[in-house]
Formats: C-alpha cells, structure tokens, sequence
C-alpha cells in the first residue's frame, strides 16, 4: 500500500469496524419480515447518521449504517475517458456476478461506482474482520487494476499501430 | 444496407460447425481432437497457444498483444507440437469452462475465418443440451437429469457477445429444437412442429430428447452410453475377432475400423435372415475395403463381413456389445415419451426425428420405427386385453423421420430458422442488452413453427 | 494473428476442395465491409459461379474496377453478372493450373477477388500521382467511396503524393473511446525510428481536413472521426503498391478488430481480478461444518 493512500484506507477501515456493530431486527412494518434498514428506510429511528470519507474530489467512500445493515459505496477514481469506461466495465463486470459476491450490492447507490451491503446475517455468519479486510483490499487493488487495464491498453494500441505501419 | 446473413455457431459434439443462415452446409468445420480421451464429446474447440499467464500482474501491463498468438481447429492440432504452445479444451462436458479461451476462440472464428464485421450481423448460438458427466464409461447408473446449462452461462455468452463484439442481435437455441426445425426439409413433413422425440447420436453419448411446442421436457430426457465410438470399437473388435487386422498397421486400425462404418453398414430388419442370407452367398455381400498405410504409403485390403450389419445393431441389441447397458434403443424411446406428459405423447411419437452422424446408417429409422410400433402396438393390445372391453383402440401413429441433412441437422436447424422473418424479432438485441442487461438470456421464446 | 489476411478463406479452402472432388454447390457468404458473395453451380458441378455484392459497386466501376479485374480474371469475368450481385466470375475446375503451385497461386487470386474490386481507386489515384509529378504541381480528382453506410473513403492524389481519408464512426462508447486510443498510437507511432518509413497518419476528430471540407455530405457529430494516410511514391512503387493497397483497404477492420480483442483481452483481466477477490471474500467465509442428515430408517436425504 503506497503511504499516500494509507491514511484514507485506515480511516475507512476504523469507521467500517466500529460501524459493524448489526443486530437481528425484525421489521417494524410488516410481521415476520426482517429487511435490511438501510434499504429499506422504512423509519428514522433505526438508521444512523450517514458518513463521507473523502480522499479528493473524485475518491470517496460513503458509509450509510443502519441498525441491522450497513451500505457502503465507493466512489472510484477517474482521470478521463478512458479511466472511466474501464472502471465502469469493472464495475459492472463484477456487479454481473453479484451472486457470488455475498455482500456486493447489484447496483450502486447513485453517485457511487460500486456499493456493498452487510447485513447483520453476514456479519453473523462470515468473519467480520476479514469483510473488512475484502473491502479495503478491493478499494486498494482496483485503482491499480484500472490504470494497469489503461497502461495495457495503451501498449497493445501502440504495437497494433506499430505493426500496421511496419507493414505498409 | 441490405441485412447479412445471420451467424450460426453450433459449437457441437466432435466438431464446431460455423456458417451462414441461408446455406446447407456450415461454411467451417472446426475439428476436434480425434480419440481424445474424454467420453461424451467434451473437447468441441480446441485452441492452442501460450496459457494466458494466470497472473496478469505488473508484468502484463508491460506486455503486448501476446494473447493474439495462437491458433483454433485444426491449425492448433498442427502447431500443437511447437515449443510454447499447447492443447486447451475450452468447453468441457459441454458446458464452458474457460472462459478466457472460449472468448478468443470466438474472436478467431469471426475474424479470421468468417471475416464477418459483428456489428453487422445477427448471431445464433446452439445451446448445449445436456452436458452429461459419465464417470466411467459404459454404466448403467447414469444420470438421468443431466445439469442442465445454467442460465449463468448464457448471461456470460452474451456478454461477450454484446460487449466485446457489439453484434446486432443475438439468439441462444436449443439443440433439439434446431434438430427438429431441420426435419422440416423432409418432403414428408408437412406442418412445421416443435413437437417431437430427437434421437441425437453423435460421437460420445446418444440423447434422447423429447420436445413440446419448442419447449425440451427436461424431465423425461435420456441418455445411452452408446454412440459412435463405440460402434467404432465394436467394428473393430468383430474385425480383430475375425483376424482381418493383421492386415492393417496398428496405428490405422481404429481409422479403418471408422471408415468400414462410415461406407459399409446398414441396419438390417431381421438378424438371422441376414447371417443366412451373408452365408449362402458370400461373395455378394462381403465387401473389400482397401486402405493404404499413412507412413509407408504400402496397400492392403480386408474383408469386410457381418460388421456391416452388426455394427449399428448395438443400438438394437446392445448386449452384443456391452454387458453394462442392455436396453435397445426403441425401449428407451418408448420410456422418454412414455414419462412425458400424456397429452403430448402422441405428438411424440407421430415426430421422431434423427440427427447427428451415428443415425446415418440405412434403414436406421425404418427399424426404429418397426421396432418401436411393435412395443406400442403390443402395450395398446395388453391394454385392451385387460379392460376387457370390446372397443379397440384406433392405434397410435408412430413415425420416424430420417432426412439429408441428418449429419449436421442442428447447424441446418439453425440455418432454417434464421433465415425465416420472424427471427430477427425473436433476437435479443444490442438495445436491448444495453438497456436489461445479459439477464435478457434467461427469456427464450420460440418461433418458426406454424402451429 | 495480429495483422487480417487480404482473403477470403471460404473461397480459398471451398475452392480447393472442389478441385479436388466436384460437386453441386450452392453457398452464400460474407466478407469485411458487407461485401456479400455467392458461389454456386447453377450448370454443371465442373463450372462455379462466383458472384460478389458490393455496396460501393457503382463508384468502384466509375474508378476503373472492372478494367482491373479484367485485367486480374481475364476471361473468367462474365459480362452479365448474377441477378442482385454485382460482378461475376465463372470458374472452370477443368481448366485449372495443374501444378500445385500454380493451382494455389489461382486460387488465391480467386480469394482476392474483394481485394481487387477494391483496389480500382488506389491503383487511379496511383495513376494520376504520376500524370501529375511532371507537371509538378494540381490535384486530381476526389474519389469518394462509400463503403459502409455511414462510413467513407475518400483518396485523391497530388503532384507529390496520395491522400486517403477514412471516415470513422463508432457506434459504441466503449469503442469510440478504446479507437481514441488506439488511433492516437497510430499517430504517435511515427516518432519511432523503425518506422519513420511509413505512410503519416493524421487523426482528427469531428473536424474534416482540408481536402473533403467542401464536401457536403458529410456529418459532423461528436462520434465521427477522420483518419489521413499520406502516401510519398514511395509507398507505391510498382512493388510496393499492391501490397500497400491490400493494406490500407483493410484498415478500418484491422482497428476493429483489435478493438474487438483488446475489449476480449480486458474481459480475461478482469475475469482473473474478480476471481482473485472472490477469494478474497472467501476468506471471510466461516467453516460451516456439514453432517450427514439420516432419516429414521437411516436413508439419506440429498438434493437432487
């Protein structure tokens, strides 16, 4: 992890462990169904104060707790064009493939590239440490896919180019 | 700009027909292995060239255009022997299983062979009917209800298919479906159907698959372990029973054993009659293959006797081959439409359809039929006999149909049907895709037939 | 494969085929660029009638194709082409080169048939750069060819040089985006000392150069693009040209299909990522420990 990003992922880290503190909660609005709060936003009480922790302009996580569930959405950098196709095909790639991401949210909150959803079954159920440990290692790694998938990208371009241009 | 003929891929059993909708005959075959060693017609594509590195780390991002090198069909049995480049089966058990590959493998096929712009063409795909997991060969123990592809799979193809390709349109069929559009081209069919038992033999495994309104009663689907490989291996066996392959170079013996198959065999209607009939005169009806040896190009030529009836009589009569499987064919027919639901059957049987290149041998379908009336007749009968009431029942029409295109009637299914008007309806389209996303894939409609 | 093959592989490998065994026959087919082809036996299984659509045909005969492939076929150029194609070719398999060499060189010529076709304004403008050298100076005529609905090429030849235009257009975002990209290269790889040689490529987007400005049909939307290929004479001396024409015809195919890969290529990548921290999540798992579940009698239950 380089040391700039360090202190932005620490902190994302601390608030997510303190934020996932879940509880079984049945709804209050309808009988034997038990929803996510957080989506839900049936009532105030239950949902706690949302939370932006932001890098710059174009990085930030937002963390929406809840009582029984907690959503978090990143907002992932994108210096031009390119950056933003390739973010938006990673994103929708792995969203494609929700299914097997227990936690991933099929779409993203608006403003957001990509979220995710913890209920309190999968805090029960998994590690929560190690949820933690996934997002942070997600946000680490797909700053460094993107401009890795931008740098390829741009060599397979110039050797196509090259090897076109030798040719004629 | 005039539309172009849609795109058929039937990425079928033992070889990948691909072509055009419009013609009779796929414009490619892309082959297999042959004599791979896996059972029920796994290896379809091959590919070969340098694995993807499985760690597309710093060094990848570096790296060029290395995943263009590499071959498909039989260019990649020819440079398999390369330093570098090795042997990769992207479909295994007919369901995908590198995806990776299967991707690249597309890419070749529309590029370098068909030389067809996708954005400008519609495409179908065959979807794989049952990918059966047989254990061992040859037992009984079956599964009855194979996996069937999962609708995960058809959401993946058509993500690389819209997004990486952008094509106009896409349409995933089923194979037994295509195969009864096929028999559509039979001068004896008159209404065009979607029900109907598909009797598909290829080279692994035989599928019996029955078929309502376009629709595969998965339920009632079986499978026999015998296919054309084993009528291979049984030729073969009566053969070297026979001491006729002292002739033959070991290495050519399975080769010639397939051709003797391929020109040589018929079903015929009454086995005895037919010993009597090859021993009373033999030398009507032995025939004289000739061969010559692939290195040393050296001649030599066998007697070819009962194998030309024998051979296709393992369906018939299987425990003259195997003493695991023992059901003949016509039973198995029979018990599929039989556990079908009632109001169907009489479709079902009325339209047996052939496909694939096991069911070419002559007579095959008049036997079948012949077969397959007597245990219907004598079911109806035992019937009668037991309610013991003076109405007889009008009788149940049983009909096979055999045709031209039998050996590739799925890829000519597909070729029929997208060439009809109402496919480009049928289509899932870019806007489409762009709009719902690959989940569009899980909706299948049919269409084409006129009821 | 990173460079297209010129040819037609349906024609090349079905031909070949016939020669060896002959028989009735009755495919169509397609090449780059909505060119349609139809090869049939409409008499007898020895004669093949190949026919070609091309939706440019008119501009092409303006610009002198059928003299080239008058001059490529021959005799085998019918004069009476087949109801809704353009251009025919009737193949006689009993007339046929018998060297294996020479019957692969005729072969492959019948698989550039499209090529040929094709070729017709290059080989003009080629023509003309040379009428125009002595003079030293002028312009000659603008061909356009609309080879696509939407997309064009236009080439027209100066007293020193050939300029070819091709009119982009993407339908796709993603496309446009990654054909920014890679057109750009194409541009930028000049610099490089190896292929100082090469033909200049100049890329704008929206903006039409110079020599079609005046032009009135032409659109101007955000998705367009206009790529310029100088060509020096050197590009087209007489051993050169034929090559350079196979080339730059294929041009807008080349790109797009290393779009197409390029995208393909992403998908492993990120297919690769996605499993990578699917094991990541995985980690995250708890060990859910599975007894076997019996029934009284002792059967087992399991899920079908």
């Amino acid at each position: 992890m380089s040391n700039v990003l360090r202190p932005y992922l620490g902190a994302v880290r601390s608030t997510l462990t303190a934020a996932l503190t879940l509880e079984n909660f049945s709804s209050q609005v309808v009988e034997r169904h038990n929803k996510p709060e957080v989506e839900a936003a049936g009532s105030k009480e239950v949902l706690l104060n949302p939370l932006i922790i932001s890098r710059n302009e174009n990085e930030r996580v937002l963390i929406e707790p809840s009582i029984n569930s907690i959503r978090l959405s990143i907002k992932i950098k994108q210096a031009d064009e390119i950056e933003r196709i390739l973010c938006h095909k990673f994103t929708r790639f792995m969203m494609q493939r929700a299914e097997s991401f227990i936690v991933l949210r099929r779409k993203p909150v608006p403003g957001y590239d990509i979220s995710f959803l913890i209920t309190n079954t999968h805090s029960e159920t998994m590690l929560k440490h190690k949820i933690v440990d996934f997002i942070i290692q997600f946000m680490e790694e797909v700053d460094r896919e993107i401009s890795e998938m931008k740098l390829s990208l741009n060599a397979r371009a110039r050797i196509v180019a090259e090897s076109y241009l030798l040719a004629v | 700009m005039s539309l172009l003929a849609p795109i058929i891929c039937d990425n079928g059993t033992g070889y990948s027909k691909i072509g055009f909708a419009g013609n009779s005959d796929p414009s490619f075959f892309l082959q297999c292995l042959p004599n791979c060693n896996c059972y029920s017609g796994t290896c379809f594509t091959v590919i070969s060239g340098p694995p993807v590195p499985s760690k597309p780390g710093q060094i990848a991002s570096k790296r060029g255009v290395e995943d263009l090198d590499f071959f498909i069909g039989d260019e990649a049995l020819a440079n398999a022997k390369t330093p570098g480049f090795g042997l990769n089966y992207p479909i295994r058990h007919g369901m995908i299983d590198n995806w990776d590959h299967m991707e690249r493998y597309w890419e070749q096929t529309i590029f370098k062979y068909l030389r067809a712009e996708p954005e400008d063409h519609y495409f179908l795909l065959v979807r794989p009917q049952s990918p059966v997991i047989v254990e061992a060969p040859l037992t009984q123990s079956l599964q009855t209800e194979p996996p069937l592809n999962p609708p995960e799979n058809r959401e993946q193809t058509a993500e690389i298919f819209f997004e990486s390709f952008n094509i106009k349109g896409l349409y995933i069929a089923v194979q037994a479906v295509l195969a009864l559009a096929a028999s559509w081209s039979s001068n004896r069919v008159t209404d065009r159907t979607l029900t109907g038992t598909v009797i598909d033999s290829g080279d692994g495994v035989t599928h019996v698959i029955p078929c309502a309104e376009g629709y595969v009663i998965g339920s009632a689907i079986k499978h026999i372990p015998i296919a054309g490989r084993d009528i291979t291996q049984f030729v073969l066996n009566l053969m070297r029973e026979r001491g006729e392959t002292t002739a033959i170079p070991p290495e050519d013996q399975l080769r010639v054993a397939g051709k003797v198959k391929e020109n040589y065999s018929y079903v015929c209607q009454d086995i005895v009659k037919e010993f009597r009939r090859f021993d009373a005169e033999p030398y009507k009806f032995f025939e004289r293959f000739e061969g010559e040896h692939s290195v040393t190009g050296r001649k030599y030529n066998v007697d070819v006797g009962y194998e030309r009836f024998l051979a296709p009589e393992i369906f018939f009569n299987p425990e003259i081959y195997s003493s695991d499987f023992l059901t003949p064919l016509p039973q198995i027919v029979d018990d599929v439409i039989q556990q079908s639901p009632i109001d169907v059957r009489r479709g079902l049987y009325k339209n047996i359809v052939l496909s694939g290149g096991s069911t070419m041998f002559q007579h095959f379908g008049n036997r079948l039929k012949r077969d397959l009336k007597q245990l219907v007749d004598r079911r109806l009968d035992a019937s009668a006999l037991a309610s013991g009431s003076a109405l007889k029942s009008s009788g149940v029409e049983v009909d096979v149909i055999s045709h031209k295109r039998q050996r590739y009637a799925v890829w000519f299914g597909g070729s029929l049907l997208a060439s009809l008007p109402e496919f480009y309806t049928s289509c899932h389209t870019k806007a489409q895709y762009d709009e719902i996303g690959p989940s569009i894939c899980r909706r299948y409609q049919i269409f084409g037939s006129a009821t | 494969m990173i460079l297209l093959e010129p040819h037609n592989v349906i024609i090349q490998t079905t031909l070949g085929e016939k020669i060896i065994k002959p028989s009735s026959l009755d495919v169509a087919f397609v090449d780059y660029d909505g060119v349609r082809f139809h090869l049939s036996t409409p008499q007898s299984k020895t004669l093949l009638l190949l026919s070609m659509h091309i939706r440019c045909w008119d501009e092409l005969v303006k610009y002198g194709a059928l003299e080239i492939l008058q001059r490529e076929y021959g005799s085998l150029l019918q004069p009476q082409a087949e109801p809704e194609y353009n251009v025919s070719l009737v193949i006689d398999l009993e007339q046929i080169p018998a060297s294996p060499e020479d019957r692969s060189a005729f072969i492959l010529s019948i698989a550039l048939f499209k090529r040929n076709a094709l070729a017709a304004p290059f080989e003009l403008a080629f023509k003309n750069q040379k009428a125009l050298e002595s003079s030293g100076s002028g312009q000659g005529e603008l061909m356009e060819i609309h080879y696509r609905d939407e997309e064009a090429i236009y080439v027209q030849a100066s007293h020193d040089r050939v300029t070819v235009i091709f009119s982009t257009i993407f339908a796709d975002e993603t496309d446009r985006i990654f054909g920014k990209v890679f057109l750009q290269e194409f541009v930028d790889a000049r610099r490089q000392p190896a292929i100082q040689n090469a033909p200049q490529v100049l890329y704008s987007n929206r903006d039409p150069p110079l020599e079609i400005r005046h032009l009135a049909n032409l659109r101007n939307t955000e998705d367009t693009g206009y790529v310029t290929f100088v060509l020096f004479p050197r590009h087209f001396t007489p051993a050169n040209a034929p090559g350079t024409i196979s080339h730059i015809q294929l041009f807008r195919d080349y790109l797009h299909y290393h779009i197409k890969c390029s995208k393909a290529y992403m998908h492993s990548r990120m297919r690769h990522r996605v499993a990578e921290f699917q094991k990541v999540l995985n980690r995250a798992k708890q060990e859910v420990a599975t007894t076997e579940r019996k029934t009284v009698t002792g059967r087992t239950m399991s899920t079908r």
